[in-house]
């Protein structure tokens, strides 16, 4: 520990602190502005200056070690007046009047600092200069005009998210923030996560739904779980006046470090399908808006009308534990109906929890893919699927992350290492073979197996050839490999990992997943054509198999938010909730329970899931348990080591 | 005692500032207990008092001669100047202007808009003052007072006059310093 005294307060901090950490840790406040939290620190903007007896000069406090005996002073005159130039440069270097920008009243950290400073005017007048503006992104623009060149967005970028996609062109105050190589945003090689928007502290980058619909002070914000994939990343959505504004990550929870990709922080704003509004059934051969009693009763009728073996249920993996629960003991507790499967198919979570079965918990989370040596990654594209688990790969394979990938098709995860070994093709058990090969002392078979995968020993040995001795080595697995016929592959790379102490982290296709294999939904079976076919679309898609089995069974519900080619075709048509419009929970790959908390109101006639299973329940007579927590947490643990 | 004189004025603003200072609403009554208030843009009296006024308070941002002329007159005719508002504090909409330059805008302006024809032309009158390049009331003449705001709330408004009507100087701080 280190001791020193702030402002006349001795204080405490580990080793590797930096000042600020102890200025803060104190209890007083140095305002900063490229300095976060989640970055690395980088001092370029000479806020946090703080006088350190002894020290010839004003220490940028962010970045200067914290030092056994330091005396520290934060507030004095010279401080006080550094900060107030320092400020009075940035404001005179661009546009950086606060009446027309987007970002102001809370969201602002410059508009803040000199708040915090009590400047009530810009002692240097303003330069004028124009500088380049980019609105070719069509989810967020970028404008230089506001760029006070903290380079959070840089940093975010790289250190981060591990796309690199932004830098800087020019110096000093012409410095422009550009992507790649000076082209368009929209046509370069940024991936639409929106992490530098939501790092960048003024309004150089924001986002086009959100701005000028609000400050953050207006806004009410409720934390959610992203259920597109299962990584279940945390985030904060940001409503007004019941309407989405916008969504980012949260700071102060979850594996995902506050970043989020397109798909969990932009898509669900953007989304403008078309709306369900009333419940509806099909007579003369058209769609005709009726009640909700109206239209629960004929599906009550149709299902007491039916033998277990001709109805057919499926859901979206989108829907919370608590709806899939219902769900399952709706139909196939008491229905005993002939299929009950979960939408997408995915079947890694079963693949993974039979394998468990067998051999007790082997799962790692997330954390093991943030820190590691080399990365096995097969039969997924970190790159297209999970994307923030990709990013925890990515920024590594910048240093000396080694790779090793095999994927039925070539994947772009691989893009990102020149360390790195990629086979593309299904035969998971030769490539099981092959790290086995190479986690043993020796093989003479080797030459061969290299051979029939299409490997250069030289190339194969400089990524696999330190399997062996590797400190912190991660297998990913995805759902290609995860297919119940690979089974027997997993299970001898799971005892491989246990030789050589890897991690084994598994990914669970999409939103409930896990939660849907460990209540018993089948997820290793295509829908089938039923004479009653229940289909809970929720807010969610399906493949075109489920479609038409859909469109070839006789009495078709459709339970869904959203028009489309599915409920074009129902006989029955229930309107359902949004995910912002519910409540509930979420298993992400790694076990863990997230709670996506209801961020608006529904509008009258649209009802979750959760409700319409109650609803029918109680139309048979029946009353559903909702006791789900116990059940499922207890089989995350025979699955996932803790 | 002699209630203290009170002027004001606007330059290139939108006359929102003046608006807010109506928007105290009574307190205007109670103001007046307080202050004289003499010239201002919507009273009858036009212009400052020639054997001078207190306090002095600008609207709106510096964009031509005749703003100068305006800043300046006042300037020598109040003790205490405040400047009123984000255009009169920092340059605020206006401002914009000195992004393109005065000449591109005022060409944008009279005649490349999409419902003028052929006869548009900028004004020449030798009588209209001239464009400059937009400045804050401060870089022209000495403020004493800084009330930022778009426009700066009553309360604000009220708060800086009943201090300085009181002999104080204002501490502009808290929700009164809001820059928008």
């Amino acid at each position: 520990m280190i001791q020193l005294t702030v402002n006349g307060q001795p204080v405490e901090v580990e080793a590797g602190s930096t000042i600020l950490d102890a200025v803060r840790k104190a209890g007083f406040n140095v305002p900063t502005l490229c300095y976060h939290p989640k970055l690395v620190p980088y001092g370029s903007c000479r806020l946090c200056l703080v006088e350190v007896e002894g020290a010839r000069t004003l220490q940028p406090s962010c970045v200067v070690p914290a030092t056994n005996g330091q005396v520290v002073h934060t507030d004095t005159d010279k401080t006080k007046s550094a900060r107030e130039f320092i400020l009075s440069m940035i404001f005179s270097e661009r546009n950086h009047f606060c009446m027309y920008c987007q970002d102001t009243d809370g969201d602002c950290v410059l508009q803040q600092a000199a708040y915090d400073e009590g400047m009530t005017h810009w002692p240097i007048t303003p330069a004028y200069k124009p500088f380049m503006v980019d609105a070719s992104h069509p989810d967020f623009i970028l404008d230089n005009n506001r760029c006070i060149l903290c380079r959070r967005c840089v940093r975010a970028c790289t250190e981060l998210v591990g796309n690199a996609t932004l830098g800087f062109e020019e110096r000093g105050s012409g410095s422009i923030l550009i992507a790649d190589n000076n082209v368009p945003l929209g046509e370069s090689t940024c991936i639409s996560c929106g992490n530098c928007e939501q790092f960048c502290p003024t309004g150089a980058l924001i986002d086009r739904r959100s701005a000028y619909m609000g400050r953050e002070t207006d806004l009410t914000y409720v934390n959610s779980v992203c259920m597109d994939c299962s990584l279940g990343c945390e985030r904060v959505v940001k409503t007004r006046d019941n309407r989405l504004v916008r969504i980012d990550g949260n700071l102060d929870l979850g594996s995902n470090e506050s970043l989020l990709c397109y798909d969990g922080r932009y898509k669900p704003v953007a989304d403008n399908r078309k709306r369900i509004t009333s419940p509806m059934v099909r007579r003369n051969d058209q769609l005709e808006p009726i009640g909700w009693d109206e239209a629960l009763t004929a599906i009550s009728v149709q299902l007491k009308a039916h033998a277990s073996n001709e109805i057919s249920a499926h859901i979206s993996p989108r829907q919370p534990i608590e709806a899939l629960s219902a769900f399952h003991e709706f139909f196939a507790d008491h229905f005993n109906a002939e299929q009950v499967t979960l939408l997408g198919h995915d079947q890694t979570a079963l693949t993974s929890a039979k394998l468990a079965n067998e051999i007790g918990a082997f799962e790692s989370d997330l954390s093991a893919l943030k820190d590691c040596d080399i990365a096995i990654v097969l039969g997924t594209d970190l790159v297209k699927d999970h994307q923030v688990a990709g990013y925890f790969l990515k920024r590594q394979a910048m240093n000396d992350l080694k790779m090793f990938i095999a994927n039925s098709t070539r994947t772009s995860i691989g893009d990102w290492s020149s360390n790195k070994l990629e086979y593309v093709g299904t035969d998971y058990a030769a490539v099981v073979d092959l790290l086995q090969s190479y986690a043993q002392a020796e093989d003479p078979d080797l030459p061969a197996k290299l051979q029939n995968l299409g490997f250069k020993p030289e190339r194969a040995e400089r990524i696999l050839g330190q399997l062996k001795e590797s400190q912190k080595p991660v297998i990913v697995i995805g759902k290609e490999f995860a297919k119940a016929e690979n089974l027997p592959a997993f299970h001898k790379l799971v005892q491989l990992a246990r030789e050589i102490g890897a991690k084994v982290v598994t990914l669970k296709g999409k939103g409930n997943n896990f939660a849907g294999a460990l209540l018993g939904y089948k997820l290793d079976a295509q829908p089938m054509s039923t004479p009653v076919f229940y289909l809970a679309l929720g807010d969610g898609h399906a493949c075109d198999h489920t479609r038409d089995a859909l469109a070839g069974s006789e009495f078709k519900i459709v339970q869904a938010s959203y028009a489309s080619e599915f409920t074009e075709i129902a006989d029955v048509v229930l309107p359902c909730t949004i995910w912002a419009e519910q409540e509930g929970h979420y298993l992400t790959s790694e076990g863990k329970l997230g709670l996506n908390q209801q961020a608006i109101q529904a509008a009258d006639g649209n009802l979750p899931v959760l409700d319409v299973m109650k609803s029918l329940a109680n139309k048979s007579g029946l009353a559903l348990s909702e006791a789900w927590r116990a059940a499922v947490e207890e089989k995350v643990a025979a699955i996932v080591l803790s | 005692m002699t209630k203290p004189k009170v002027a004001s004025d606007w330059l290139a603003g939108c006359a929102g500032c003046h608006m807010s200072f109506l928007d105290m609403d009574e307190r205007i009554i109670e103001l007046t207990k307080l202050v004289d208030l003499r010239s201002t843009p919507i009273t009858d009296l036009k212009e400052p008092d020639e054997s001078g006024v207190d306090v002095g308070i600008l609207e709106g941002g510096i964009t031509n001669t005749y703003n100068e002329e305006v800043a300046i007159k006042m300037r020598e005719r109040c003790k205490i100047l405040v400047a009123l508002g984000d255009c009169a504090v920092f340059g605020g909409v206006p401002a914009m202007r000195n992004f393109p330059g005065a000449e591109e805008a005022l060409k944008r302006a009279y005649i490349e808009t999409e419902s003028t024809d052929e006869s548009g032309m900028i004004p020449n009158d030798p009588e209209l003052s001239t464009p400059v390049h937009v400045r804050p009331v401060s870089d022209v003449v000495k403020v004493d007072v800084f009330l930022p705001g778009c426009a700066p709330s009553a309360d604000a408004i009220f708060y800086v006059l009943a201090e300085l009507a009181q002999g104080r100087m204002p501490n502009v701080d808290g929700e009164f310093n809001d820059w928008h």
